[in-house]
């Protein structure tokens, strides 16, 4: 298992970068992260991407269904892409301090 | 080596991007007699085994030699391929549905070069790299999967059985002997990637024991509802555990409502099951997709457990052996394995191919089991 260094936080992570914990996140984390997810710059609509995947799973223990996110962030799957380039799961799952997301991906 | 850029720029990874352009047009591959040609054909034969010959409207003749491959393969011998194209069909060439390789030739006189160049081509360890066949009555290739050469899941290997069974048989590969072709298929998990459901003869890895639970971390690195969603029996719930002096999120297992489908742990890593005893393979007979005089079939399992014997899977291969033999001896002709064993009936599908009827094989999954058992007096002693 390796760990990074960033602004004084330690990170457990697996060989794709995500979280090892949920409880480690912290915003440091969505700064160190976006650079590897091709995100220059964090905005309000990121941000709320990040709060509500957050928020769901603290209240559901999974991440929201594709159709959810969009559902109640209004974004449009294509807006999710222009904001995470990597997609919901591997950008903004990953951002979100979120498990990796398992199955036939 | 040192690293070598393509141009990409991880600075501005959206700059330059092309996206969506989908897959080459396959009108831009295709053999020019293929092209002029194109949806106006009259008949085919089947010349020999592995060779067709197809006759269109114009009057111009295609042939075809269709060659085994391995499926998995090293770009050396994609390029050797490559090369046997650029010598004899200009160029071009094809991979068939069952990862067969169709090398396509206008004209009669170019057939026995390119078999006697096709023939002489071998691996260092004495296999042919090119074996002509698959046409017809035949066995033609195994369509199979990942194995233990790549996937998390497998129970059983894809290419090491794959081998060991075209190998036994080769003859039925390069012939057409057969009522009607054979389909072989390999999964190695029930996940059943590809087309072991409805194939002829199908070999399904599978594993004998539970999931064990790695509750450390499995909070941390699973989302439990669908862990728990996950099993076709409910044998999974939401549970908590005391490790190292924490409560832990965790879940629990009736171990005698699990089945050892491995579901769980494709969705969480913290629920592994693989086994080197415990796994092993099911066999399958009976499934077609075609709609010829019957309607398309599942498979139905006959033996519930083979043991994984690797490198060249005997028990197996001897077994499926004793499954073709029967088939070949007692079918009529046209008739598939499934078509053969519901007109002799089940009781006599067991008592030719001399396999062993266990428990293992009466369904036990939900209502639809019901139907599968015989509500009838219709049987033979
Ligand atoms: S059949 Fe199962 S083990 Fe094999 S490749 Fe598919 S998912 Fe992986
Ligand atoms: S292996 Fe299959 S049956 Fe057993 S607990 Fe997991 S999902 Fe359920």
């Amino acid at each position: 298992m390796a760990t990074v260094e960033f602004k004084g936080k330690t990170f457990e992570i697996d060989e794709d970068g995500f979280l090892q914990r949920f409880e480690d996140w912290s915003p440091e984390w969505v700064d160190y992260v976006k650079e590897q997810e091709g995100i220059k710059e964090l905005t309000d609509e990121h941000q709320k991407v990040i709060e509500f995947l957050q928020d769901y799973y603290k209240k559901n223990g999974i991440a929201p269904m594709v159709r959810i996110l969009s559902k109640v962030t209004g974004f449009k799957l294509k807006h999710i892409y222009e904001l995470f380039p990597s997609g919901p799961g591997k950008g903004a799952c990953k951002m979100a301090g979120l498990p990796k997301p398992t199955g036939c991906v | 080596m040192a690293f070598v850029s393509s141009g990409y720029n991880p600075d501005k990874p959206m700059e330059n991007r092309i996206t969506d352009i989908g897959p080459q047009n396959y009108q831009n591959f295709l053999p020019p007699v293929i092209k002029n040609n194109y949806g106006k054909w009259l008949y085919h034969e089947i010349l020999e085994p592995g060779v067709l010959m197809h006759k269109a409207e114009s009057g111009d003749e295609v042939y075809t030699i269709r060659v085994g491959t391995a499926r998995l393969m090293s770009v050396g011998l994609i390029r050797e391929i490559l090369d046997i194209a650029d010598a004899h069909c200009d160029g071009y060439v094809r991979w068939t549905t069952r990862n067969n390789v169709e090398f396509i030739l206008d004209s009669k006189d170019k057939v026995e070069p390119l078999k006697k160049d096709l023939e002489g081509r071998k691996f260092p360890g004495g296999s042919n790299k090119f074996p002509i066949g698959g046409t017809g009555a035949s066995v033609p290739n195994v369509v199979h999967t990942q194995g233990w050469v790549h996937c998390h899941t497998p129970a059983t290997d894809a290419s090491g059985p794959v081998k060991a069974l075209m190998d036994e048989f080769y003859s039925e590969f390069q012939s057409m002997e057969l009522p009607a072709p054979i389909r072989l298929a390999v999964a190695c998990c029930l996940n059943m990637c590809g087309a072991c459901h409805c194939s002829d003869i199908a070999v399904v890895g599978i594993h004998r024991k539970p999931p064990l639970i790695d509750h450390e971390v499995l909070d941390d690195i699973c989302e439990i509802p669908l862990a728990v969603a996950s099993c076709p029996t409910a044998a999974i719930r939401p549970s908590k555990v005391e490790v190292n002096g924490k409560e832990k999120k965790t879940v629990a297992i009736k171990e005698e409502r699990c089945m050892f489908c491995g579901n769980c742990y494709t969705m969480c890593a913290a629920l592994p099951l693989a086994d080197a005893e415990g796994d092993g393979c099911a066999i399958m007979v009976g499934g077609k997709v075609s709609n010829r005089i019957s309607n398309p079939k599942f498979s139905k399992v006959v033996a519930a457990y083979v043991p994984n014997e690797p490198p060249r899977w005997p028990t197996l291969v001897q077994t499926i052996r004793k499954i073709v033999d029967a088939y070949k001896q007692d079918a009529k002709k046209y008739e598939r394995i499934g078509d053969w064993a519901e007109r002799i009936g089940w009781e006599r599908f067991f008592e030719k191919t001399g396999l062993e009827f266990t428990e293992h094989l009466i369904d036990d999954f939900r209502d639809p089991a019901y139907y599968s058992w015989r509500q009838t007096t219709n049987f033979k002693w």
